[in-house]
């Protein structure tokens, strides 16, 4: 039961994060496209066309807002963008095969962390359990004292 | 005055060998004569590397340009303010400038711990020489700022124009105090793993530097955001290049073990884990240099001459292998007692912190080797981007927020039902109402949008549930002694300056996630290309183009101002000037931008191009909350301020409770 709450868990994660392929595609504009590729300037600046300054990144922009004027697509565009320079002129990699991993390992990995963890605080949890054999009654403190012990242990530095 | 420069590095190498041997052989041969010995040296090697230093700024500002280094750096125009920092503008002297902190972190240490805990010290000075060491060597055979030019030109190259900046002087060195001090903790740590001196020992002599590089770092990393916004003009402050992360990763993974350590320090608990996370933290600011120098993976931050990636990797290799090995080796000795009263507890909520902590570590490193990966398994090399970070680690980020929220109201060792709805109620209450005011006012129609409210609905459970912790220990001070509202609230921050420190910087990272979550998904910018007298609107902010003006404002360097007149409900509001400056000998000009910064939002141009007819291209952006995250780290600051300084009440609580358990445990003597 809790294996299957925390694959669905897992699920959810992973269907909001691919999410957004469906957002930028939708979305028909040059910021959309400035965002998805890398600026391919004889600088190598390595940024993001969106965050890109330099005079080759502004040539590009004003190249891209023709060609969607002229009624291609994000996705034909970016194709095209993709057969001139090879995979690397996209910002993030794509999500399929291989590069499918570069998306899901830091999940698997943030969940296997969670049932690590998980399984620690049980095993100690546990191991306290067993070691009380005795069962001690608790003295009743009036709610005086018990506020002054709680200042008191909060005043030890935590 | 270079020959001096020259000389006194090679014998700061030479003492280094000295000292280094000389503090081992101390430790094991229980030798006091050679430890005194030892002890001469960091002083020497910190002599010896300040001469140095000293040398090169001189070379700097009185433009010897003999040598290559100034040459590549400076030239006889550049302002004196950046003649400074040019010292670590480039390869050569960011590794004399880190060999100059790190011997100065060192001497500090060697004086604070002089004579004192003769088991730890010795070897933890000898691991911070051997990492002194390292980079002397390089310095002296591999990359020498002191390498000499045959015929020296008359002027020099200069100092890359995005690099002269107010923020090159205070971002490089703020950064770099963070990344060296962690070699202090670190050392202590491996001293503590060679002499098996492994209690808490080592973790209350380095609580402070670990606090203060941590505090560096956060700054460093903070500052870079800031000087990224005013120098590169594209409107953001984080592009998740690869060298901005790696200077993330080890802050997080400290941040991991200041919160970890806690539980060591109460319960003596997580030993293996905290050594694990201190180490791994040191690790990750070598991977950090590594980047920048090596030249493997693509950064705006790498330097033209990097050239330093396969020593830096060997060193990576042999720190990580050493690392691995001594924790190995020590296993049994680090084994603890690991017993928790509950599930539902502080301890708990700090384990997940830590998950989370270390899983935006892992998604960060992750996408900057990726790369590397790819092209290793598929051949092919692919970028890994902003898009990837974004997507990646805001859910995980979210996840951190309401932990924030959560860890200060969870009861140590065991909460009840009760205790969780008596602390919970206001904060969640808070949270709830939020999500139902922001819920008509934010529009939700992207999955940005969707994310920035949870954030804001998080950060308001979150600031409620600190400031409830500030509440409830003002009120109790107020009850026990005759004290105002405010004077309890000093008294009770004062009296616990580590557990308030703390709360307050939660505060700052808060208004740092609002600030991050307003700008990214509620900004707009465009661009316009005017003649002057023409105006365009954005948000509700007219802006006109007045003028162009063209001033030489040195031999080498022309600036172009673009006059923009911005007014608001028919009022002029403010005149806005940013500019493009044109340096001799460089292709691409600069744009300096100019910004209006207001509680509500940063209103941000850019002149980004001209005509000969005086018309412009001008880009404007609209950047809601941005000062919300540059405040963040200002309270950042001061709740760290407040965490460091020195607590005599805690010194005397902790003698009392080491009393406390040597009256319940004595010692085999006083039996």
């Amino acid at each position: 039961m809790q294996t299957s709450k925390v694959l669905m868990g897992l699920f959810v994660l992973v269907w909001i994060s691919m999410g957004q392929v469906s957002v930028v595609s939708a979305g028909a504009v040059l910021q959309d496209l400035e965002n998805a590729l890398m600026c391919k300037c004889d600088d190598k600046c390595g940024k993001v066309l969106i965050n890109c300054t330099c005079a080759t990144s502004d040539k590009t922009r004003a190249k891209f807002s023709k060609m969607l004027d002229s009624g291609l697509t994000i996705e034909q565009i970016i194709k095209m963008q993709v057969d001139e320079y090879g995979e690397t002129v996209l910002s993030a990699p794509t999500k399929f095969g291989f590069n499918l991993t570069a998306w899901v390992t830091p999940f698997v990995a943030l969940i296997a962390g969670g049932f690590g963890v998980r399984k620690v605080l049980l095993a100690w949890v546990g191991k306290k359990d067993g070691g009380e054999s005795i069962e001690v009654s608790e003295p009743e403190i009036s709610e005086k004292y018990s506020k002054r012990l709680k200042d008191e242990l909060d005043g030890i530095e935590l | 005055m270079n020959d001096i420069g020259e000389f006194t590095l090679l014998l700061a190498l030479a003492t280094a060998l000295y000292g280094c041997v000389a503090y081992v052989m101390s430790a094991r041969g229980n030798r006091i004569d050679l430890y005194l010995s030892a002890d001469k040296t960091p002083f020497i090697v910190w002599v010896c590397v300040t001469i140095s230093s000293i040398c090169l700024w001189r070379a700097f500002l009185t433009d010897d340009f003999s040598l290559q280094y100034v040459w590549a750096y400076s030239n006889i125009e550049l302002d004196t303010f950046y003649k400074v920092s040019s010292f670590w503008g480039g390869q050569k002297g960011s590794l004399l400038f880190w060999a100059l902190l790190l011997s100065t972190y060192m001497l500090v240490v060697c004086f604070q711990n002089r004579k004192k805990n003769l088991r730890v010290v010795p070897y933890a000075m000898a691991v911070m020489l051997v990492v002194l060491i390292f980079f002397l060597f390089l310095i002296n055979f591999s990359t020498n700022p002191f390498e000499r030019i045959p015929l020296p030109p008359e002027d020099g190259r200069g100092l890359n124009p995005l690099l002269q900046n107010y923020w090159m002087v205070i971002h490089p060195p703020t950064l770099y105090l963070g990344y060296v001090g962690f070699t202090v903790p670190f050392a202590f740590a491996v001293a503590a793993l060679i002499s098996k001196d492994l209690d808490d020992g080592w973790i209350r002599m380095t609580r402070k530097w670990t606090l203060i590089s941590w505090f560096f770092l956060c700054m460093g990393n903070l500052f870079g955001a800031s000087w990224a916004y005013v120098e590169l003009g594209w409107g953001g402050y984080w592009a998740w290049d690869p060298v901005e992360n790696a200077a993330f990763m080890p802050l997080l993974i400290a941040t991991a073990y200041l919160h970890s350590v806690m539980i060591q320090e109460k319960k003596d608990m997580m030993k293996v884990w905290n050594m694990s996370l201190i180490l791994l933290t040191f690790v990750m600011t070598l991977f950090g240099t590594f980047i920048t120098r090596s030249g493997l993976i693509q950064s705006v931050h790498t330097f033209d001459e990097a050239t330093l990636g396969y020593y830096f990797l060997a060193f990576l290799f042999v720190i990580i292998a050493a690392c691995i090995g001594l924790i190995l080796v020590r296993l049994p000795l680090l084994k603890s007692a690991n017993e928790l009263d509950s599930f539902l507890s502080r301890e708990s909520s700090f384990l997940f912190n830590n998950l989370v902590l270390l899983g935006i570590a892992f998604a960060t490193f992750w996408g900057t080797i990726f790369p590397i990966i790819s092209e290793a398994v598929r051949g092919v090399k692919i970028t890994v981007g902003p898009p990837f970070y974004n997507q990646v680690n805001v859910p995980i980020g979210l996840a951190l927020l309401a932990l924030i929220g959560i860890g200060p109201v969870i009861a140590w060792r065991r909460a009840t039902f009760s205790n969780l709805k008596k602390n919970f109620l206001k904060p969640v209450l808070a949270g709830i109402i939020a999500a139902v005011a922001l819920f008509p006012v934010i529009p939700l129609g992207s999955r940005t949008e969707i994310y920035t409210y949870v954030t804001f609905v998080l950060c308001v459970f979150v600031l409620t549930s600190i400031l409830t912790e500030f509440y409830k220990g003002m009120v109790s001070r107020m009850g026990l002694h005759d004290e105002s509202a405010v004077g309890a609230l000093a008294t009770v921050t004062w009296r616990n300056k580590r557990r308030y420190g703390g709360y307050i910087v939660h505060i700052g990272v808060v208004l740092i996630f609002a600030g991050i979550a307003g700008s990214q998904a509620y900004g707009t910018h465009t661009e316009k290309h005017l003649k002057i007298g023409e105006s365009f609107e954005i948000r509700g902010y007219t802006i006109t183009y007045e003028k162009l003006v063209a001033v030489e404002a040195t031999n080498i360097k022309t600036r172009i101002i673009a006059q923009l007149a911005v007014e608001r409900d028919g009022k002029r509001y403010w005149t806005g000037h940013p500019e493009k400056e044109f340096y001799k000998g460089q292709n691409q000009p600069v744009s300096e931008v100019d910004v209006l910064s207001t509680w509500k939002e940063d209103l941000y141009m850019i002149l980004a191009d001209f005509r000969e007819d005086e018309s412009a291209t001008i880009k404007v952006y609209v950047n809601p909350m941005v000062s919300w995250m540059w405040t963040g780290g200002w309270i950042i600051a001061f709740g760290s301020m407040v965490s460091m300084w020195p607590d005599r009440l805690e010194q005397r609580r902790r003698l009392d409770r080491i009393r406390k358990q040597e009256q319940l445990f004595p010692s085999p003597a006083q039996e």
